[in-house]
């Protein structure tokens, strides 16, 4: 009940601050550019690409793209995933430091209202916003489905690779937010997290080195296997473990406030 | 039956509490029954926001008891949501709500919600004479709008202990009188109250007891006395100034 509270405060929050509207403006307008480039791109080699027997199509040179240039690079390089190591920060800065430092926490602790249901109310906020933001991204490429083939399954895989990618980021940016005294430390521990889990394994395979606990480690390794199609279990789990694992940590910091005052 | 002879609903036994190094709280004793109006004196830094942090639930003491009803409140903070309201210091708000927001985010954190929420609501906003301001940011108030805004918050969900931490700080003095009536009335209906105070009149005015803290210590604790605020001076400044009552000035007090 009272994570429901929270959830609804949070979100009422999200939707009233000029920031929220302000990124998902910008970036869906970068997002909408790339749509129309990478489909523009897409026009261009269609005929040649129908030639060959199993060459990319739609879902591989537009729809997945679009969500991440993980696998493509090049075209505008920034797809869904890479402005939200940005944008999941910001919108996340805030959730805890923002509220110790209005004082408001205060107030929130005095009702009563346990640390994890607190933590798990506002992640669940961030992650509906993050929600709304993928299917609005979803729908550009979706627009198209009557005309073009997509590949259902692909485009499914991915778009579960990158729900999970966001509920990684909300959790860690929460956690950050929960340690940290103002949202601007929040925001920049947040994007530092995410980028040493990104680049974990690069040191190493720059190296030569080939490790396979450095690779379970990084975020890429599990979110190219799911913008590729596949959805394994290990994969999930990764992703399962590093949001409750952030959780725990913020609702365990949070849980010490009332003794650290 | 007298309120004295009723069991306290809030004790306080050998309360300590450090903050920012310092010793804020020490070996606190204090109880406050149903009905009671008690007033927090001290100067800046005597540990009374420190205390009220603690009572109302925002801050767990290093050391000592609190109970509330008969249960731990360290161990069930959770106590609070129904049983305390309370307005801190300078009443935080989130300022990119609106009034009315504030206070439905506040009853659904209390467990308030549909018609019992909306009733609440509009209460405490008639209560506090908010009703023109409900669809006001609270960001765009006036502190003593703030702090009408924060002291229905505390009075939304019907507290069984509401905790006030210099409720009247930013009122103009109309508001004052009406804040006293509101104490009173509160207090009639069986509600245990503690506030604290710069201003001594207040306390003569609202209370029935006084509890006057000094460098983290509860210097005195007894009833308003009959001199009123002339004797209560003279206990406040003993206590000020020289950090313990003076054998007359106290008994005058009390």
């Amino acid at each position: 009940m009272n994570t429901l509270a929270v959830m609804r405060l949070e979100l009422r929050r999200l939707f009233v601050r000029p920031l929220a509207w302000v990124l998902a403006g910008l970036t869906l307008a970068e997002l909408g550019w790339r749509f129309v480039l990478l489909l523009g791109n897409f026009l261009g080699v269609q005929i040649k690409l129908a030639a060959l027997p199993g060459g990319p199509g739609f879902t591989d040179m537009v729809a997945v793209p679009l969500l991440s240039s993980l696998l493509t690079g090049g075209l505008v390089p920034f797809g869904l995933t890479e402005l939200a190591i940005v944008v999941v920060p910001l919108l996340t800065m805030s959730t805890l430091a923002g509220e110790r430092g209005g004082g408001t926490l205060r107030l929130l602790l005095a009702t009563g209202t346990p640390a994890w249901a607190m933590v798990l109310g506002k992640y669940l906020a961030i992650c509906i916003w993050m929600a709304l933001w993928l299917v609005l991204v979803l729908l550009m490429p979706l627009s198209l489905a009557h005309g073009t083939h997509l590949d259902w399954g692909k485009l499914a895989a991915a778009s579960l690779g990158v729900a999970l990618l966001l509920a990684t980021l909300a959790a860690i940016g929460v956690a950050c937010s929960a340690y940290a005294s103002h949202p601007a430390v929040a925001a920049t521990a947040s994007l530092l997290l995410v980028l040493g889990l990104l680049m974990v394994n690069l040191g190493a395979q720059t190296a030569g080195v080939a490790n396979g606990l450095i690779d379970w480690l990084a975020l890429g390794t599990h979110l190219e296997t799911m913008l590729r199609g596949l959805v394994t279990s290990a994969d999930l789990v990764w992703f399962a473990l590093v949001i409750a694992m952030a959780l725990v940590l913020a609702t365990w910091r949070l849980g010490t406030e009332r003794r650290r005052g | 039956m007298l309120i004295a002879d009723t069991p306290p609903l809030l004790q306080l036994t050998q309360v300590g509490r450090r903050r920012g190094g310092r010793l804020a709280v020490s070996g606190l004793d204090l109880a406050v029954r149903r009905g009671e109006v008690v007033g927090l004196l001290g100067i800046n830094g005597a540990g009374k926001s420190t205390t009220l942090s603690m009572i109302a639930g925002a801050l767990a003491p290093d050391s000592g008891r609190i109970t509330l009803d008969g249960t731990d409140f360290v161990e069930h903070p959770e106590l609070a949501r129904h049983l305390v309201g309370w307005l801190p210091e300078r009443a935080p708000v989130w300022p990119e709500l609106t009034v009315l927001e504030h206070l439905h985010a506040h009853g659904r954190l209390r467990g308030l919600a549909g018609a019992g929420l909306r009733e609440a609501c509009a209460r405490v906003l008639g209560q506090l004479e908010l009703q023109a301001l409900d669809r006001r940011l609270a960001g765009a108030l006036s502190q003593g709008q703030r702090q009408r805004l924060g002291l229905a918050c505390a009075l939304l969900h019907g507290p069984a202990l509401l905790v006030l931490d210099e409720p009247a700080s930013a009122l103009d003095p109309v508001q004052v009188a009406g804040l006293r009536s509101l104490i009173r009335a509160q207090a009639a209906a069986g509600v245990a109250v503690i506030l604290s105070t710069h201003v001594l009149a207040e306390v003569t005015a609202v209370c029935d007891r006084v509890a006057i803290m000094h460098g983290g210590v509860l210097r005195h604790d007894g009833p308003v006395g009959s001199d009123g605020q002339a004797g209560l001076e003279r206990l406040f400044f003993d206590i000020a100034v020289r950090g313990q009552p003076a054998a007359s000035a106290s008994g005058a007090a009390a």
